[in-house]
């Protein structure tokens, strides 16, 4: 069959710039290693046109994607599936990378943007750093192509048609040659329609692509065994990783905060860890090329951080698009089949640096050829993965002591304790511990997978309990740090320098945690321990003593300069940060309560249920300083906006202060989905979200007169039903004929059933549904509570049985518009975004230093 | 001893520490059987609701109490008490984790995950009329 309408050059020249890509990137690969073995030109020209050639092919699919996705030919499954004809055209990007195949092609564009950089800036690192490069460019590339090896699927094609989707094979749709006519797409997740999916992903996905500077220069510098070289060129990009994958991280929780229901701005979910994860390890490498640009003795462990930013890059990669994570986290991914290939994309790295890492030929082979075997056997025979798998992770490690110890030169000196040096590395240290711990804490996963074992995944609890101690040392190291000189530091001039910021920061510190403590921020939750409260305290005043220290150090030593200063005001937006996320997490603080005055505190501590707010319409009731009201509800688009008006109450009458509008996604793909609404102040956030309402009644119903349809009950005497107002009891039914119904007509039996409407607010009405009986007919005589709006009649008797018919109705204006609510107080948490934004504009001006002036050292 | 060895033995005291932990959570993927015979240990239960019985939520009278059916992946069923609010998306979820412990003959749960019916995936393309 010809179908009529479908661009089918689009997907030929999509599939061509996909294999030019790879295609390309295996041939840059091969000539700059060659050019590497051997500085000859003609392999160098040849390299460097193939890596343009591959960024050709990048940028030609990317292209080829944009266009098909702003035109909506739907004939292609991508654009199908995330584009529709409603979508408005400035969602396009967040379109693009809603999805796998467009989110690694995001990742593949950034690294080309940086190949082009180091191709004009690596100068004798060129040929290395660019070939290895260029096969991680084929690894990605290889991730779109969608063809079939020996049965295996590799990667997923962005192009493929839709009709040639494999889950929609049969349907009638594609019997018609002119299906394109009026197919619409299936649109992008209203979830995703926001102004952060534009740009969170591309953020982060440059952070993510610089953290491969690093990688692939200190690869470089072990294959040319040049342990010190490549250290000084890769500062800039490094400080600029740092920087742009914070910004990256940190905007991801602000979306989260914002948009998104969590109840907060970080959750511990695997996918915040495995971003957060790089980027400490990538701090802490950065600081090490400090040490090593001053004076060079953290040769092994420099290398070692610079190689792992990266691996985990790779390792974040495989936990949170293999679908391995399944049930614990909220970002589930689409799993399209290719853990496999992931896997293999980290494992050949991590193979590929520990075999560099080898300054033995001989183990360095070793090592790489019992590798090939356990890939091999895992990947193509599936012979005991995970034997394989945990033999491969032993002799990684055992080899990494082995070259710890044999192949790196150490310098033989003792670092003195006064130091700048040995401070840095101990801050080193502790940023890869914290890297290690979460790592370990986020893959219970990947070892249930392994060792059959059936452990859930770790609560935020257990991740505070350990990162809030390295985030105190770290404090800590961060006020001392600028302080102490290389090799050496004056101890009285040191103490001299510190004390008054030291003083400053314990008194600061106590008295933010005493007013915290005293003004009941510390009551609330399970997890304010008394030993929690000490952590915060000294946290607390470790950050102020951060703060004071390298404020101190920027306004005195530097005289208040802004050449020098990007560490110290990156180092200040740190302490800012983590006391900013210390108060606004430690102090949040419930305002919904709970009135039903039941207690759950019996089942355990971790048991509250104390966290909801129900609101009927028109209600006004107390919560936290304010009296609220919710006042309606409006439909727009695809979101239910709920109106809740907040008063305070002065002279008994209420002032109305501002309305929030949380609202509910009526979301067809993902569910409806609770958004919440923030309202500002300089010292608090209310922040309120809807955890129930009936979001498919779209006006109210209140004042309405009408009754509902009845519905019908059969029940024994003493029996209840239940209305939204009432229980209702059956209490008794008798006989009643008067003398004079008697009298009337003889044949005549009247039945009344007693019923007893007991409210919620403890008051019990009757109703008296009567049942009338003669020789030709039956007659049911209702009864009504106006008081309630209940309508109740009783139209049949079961003498056998026992039992009775009873219709109920209720007045239309009973079923009363409600919500059920959360509401947060989060005490200054725009602390936690100036911090965010003062270190982000700290790093960047050490980088901007450094590109500019490069100093010697 | 040097400084680095120092180090070198506080990276492997922590990574063990933290392996540890992650061995002795006793938090763990359980079915109902294995709760009830242990009713003060946390559990998570994986578990389909059973939608024939009848699921209570009331919230003017308690906004955080949910009660409702569940059927466990060995097709064990309790009655399920949240102390929550019924999640908005509670009538779609295909399938439902709950964590929480035993008490009674009912579980009571502190927190619900649900899995709503391929969450991304969802429609084929003409089965709206529109084609």
């Amino acid at each position: 069959m010809t179908y009529i309408g479908e661009h089918l050059y689009l997907q030929f020249w999509g599939n061509f710039f996909i294999v030019l890509s790879v295609a390309a990137s295996a041939l840059a690969a091969t000539a700059y290693f060659f050019s590497f073995k051997s500085p000859d030109h003609n392999w160098k020209n040849l390299a460097r046109i193939s890596f343009r050639l591959q960024v050709l092919g990048v940028l030609g699919t990317a292209g080829i994607l944009f266009w098909i996705l702003i035109h909506h030919y739907y004939e292609f499954s991508y654009c199908w599936k995330h584009a529709s004809n409603s979508m408005q055209l400035r969602y396009v990007f967040a379109c693009f990378w809603s999805d796998q195949e467009g989110s690694f092609l995001l990742w593949s564009f950034w690294h080309c943007m940086i190949g082009i950089i180091l191709q004009r800036s690596a100068k004798e690192y060129e040929s290395g750093v660019m070939s290895l490069l260029s096969v991680i460019q084929f690894f990605l590339g290889t991730m779109l192509l969608g063809v079939f090896v020996f049965g295996t699927k590799i990667g997923t094609n962005p192009f493929i048609l839709l009709r040639e989707n494999p889950d929609f094979a049969n349907i009638p749709l594609f019997k018609n040659p002119n299906y394109l006519e009026h197919l619409d797409g299936r649109g992008l997740n209203p979830l995703l329609q926001n102004y952060w999916m534009t740009i969170h992903p591309p953020t982060l996905f440059l952070g993510f692509a610089l953290t491969v500077v690093p990688f692939i220069y200190a690869l470089t510098g072990l294959w040319k065994k040049d342990f010190l070289g490549w250290q000084k060129p890769l500062l800039p990009w490094a400080f600029t990783g740092v920087m742009v994958l914070g910004t990256g991280i940190l905007m991801g929780g602000a979306w989260a905060y914002e948009a998104l229901s969590f109840g907060g701005f970080w959750a511990w979910d695997p996918v915040e860890n495995a971003s957060l994860v790089p980027w400490l390890t990538l701090v802490g490498a950065a600081h090490l090329l400090l040490v090593n640009k001053n004076k060079g003795n953290s040769i092994f462990s420099s290398t070692l951080l610079s190689i792992a930013s990266f691996i985990l890059v790779l390792y974040s990669t495989f936990l949170t698009r293999s679908g391995i994570l399944g049930n614990s986290s909220v970002h589930s991914f689409t799993d399209l089949g290719m853990q496999k290939q992931l896997l293999l994309f980290l494992l050949v790295f991590v193979a590929l640096a520990v075999y560099l890492l080898q300054s033995k030929k001989i183990f360095g082979k070793f090592y790489l050829g019992l590798s090939v075997i356990l890939f091999i056997l895992t990947f193509s025979f599936n012979f005991y993965p995970s034997i394989c798998m945990i033999i491969f992770g032993i002799a990684t490690l055992k080899m990494l002591f082995v070259t710890y110890f044999t192949g790196f030169p150490k310098d033989i000196k003792e670092e003195s304790l006064f130091s700048r040096e040995f401070w840095l590395f101990t801050g080193a240290l502790l940023f890869f511990l914290s890297a290690v711990t979460i790592s370990i804490f986020t893959s219970i996963p990947i070892f249930n997978k392994m060792f059959q074992m059936n452990k859930a995944p770790f609560s935020a609890t257990k991740f505070n309990d350990w990162e809030i101690p390295f985030a105190m040392l770290l404090a800590l190291l961060v006020s001392v740090g600028q302080f102490l000189k290389y090799k050496n530091t004056e101890k009285s001039a040191l103490i001299k320098n510190l004390w008054p910021s030291a003083l400053f920061g314990f008194i600061f510190g106590t008295a933010a945690a005493g007013a915290m403590y005293y003004s009941n921020c510390w009551t609330e939750g399970e997890n304010n321990t008394g030993i929690r409260k000490l952590e915060y305290w000294i946290l607390l005043c470790t950050s102020a003593f951060a703060l004071f220290a390298n404020g101190k150090y920027w306004l005195f030593h530097l005289k208040g300069k802004m050449k020098g200063a990007g560490a110290s005001v990156a180092h200040i937006g740190f302490a800012i940060l983590l006391a900013g996320a210390l108060i606004s997490t430690s102090g949040k603080k419930t305002l919904s309560r709970n009135t039903s005055g039941k207690n759950v505190t019996g089942l355990g501590k971790e048991f509250t249920n104390k966290k909801n707010i129900f609101l009927a319409m028109g209600d006004t009731l107390p919560m936290g300083p304010y009296f609220i009201s919710y006042t309606g509800r409006t439909k727009a688009g695809v979101n239910m906006n709920f109106r809740i008006a907040y008063f305070s109450k002065t002279d008994g009458k209420y002032i109305p202060c501002f309305e929030l509008f949380p609202r509910v996604q009526l979301n067809e793909k993902m569910g409806n989905t609770a958004e919440p609404d923030t309202r500002h102040f300089l010292s608090h956030d209310i922040y309120t979200h809807v955890s129930y309402a009936d979001p498919l009644n779209e006006s109210s119903t209140a004042g309405s007169n009408e009754y509902e349809d009845p519905e019908n009950h059969i029940i024994h005497r003493s029996d209840s039903l239940f209305s939204s107002n009432a229980i209702i009891i059956l209490d008794s039914v008798f006989l009643n004929k008067s003398k004079k119904e008697y009298e009337l007509n003889p044949e005549h039996t009247m039945v009344t059933a007693v019923l007893a409407a007991h409210t919620t607010d403890r008051k019990v009405c009757f109703a008296y549904p009567k049942f009338s009986l003669d020789s030709t007919r039956i007659t049911p005589i209702s009864d009504s509570i106006p008081k309630l709006g209940l309508r109740f009649s009783l139209w049949n008797i079961h003498p056998q049985e026992g039992t009775f018919e009873i219709l109920m109705s209720e007045k239309k204006s009973n079923k009363k518009d409600f919500l059920v609510m959360e509401a947060y107080m989060f005490p200054y948490i725009n602390i936690l975004w100036i911090g965010c934004l003062v270190m982000a504009i700290g790093s960047g001006m050490a980088v901007w230093e450094r590109i500019r002036v490069p100093r010697n050292g | 001893m040097k400084s680095v060895h120092i180090f070198l033995i506080v990276i492997l005291a922590i990574s063990i520490g933290a392996l540890t932990v992650v061995l002795g959570n006793t938090s763990t993927y359980a079915d109902f059987s294995q709760a009830t015979s242990n009713p003060d240990v946390e559990y998570h239960v994986v578990g389909k609701c059973d939608r024939d019985k009848e699921t209570n939520y009331n919230p003017e009278l308690n906004t955080d109490e949910f009660v409702f059916y569940m059927k466990d992946d060995k097709g064990i069923e309790k009655r399920v008490v949240l102390h929550k609010n019924k999640p908005q998306d509670f009538d779609r979820a295909e399938q439902i984790v709950i964590i929480g412990k035993m008490n009674g003959a009912d579980f009571h749960a502190r927190e619900i995950l649900m899995k709503c019916p391929s969450k991304y995936d969802k429609g084929s393309p003409g089965q709206d009329g529109k084609s």
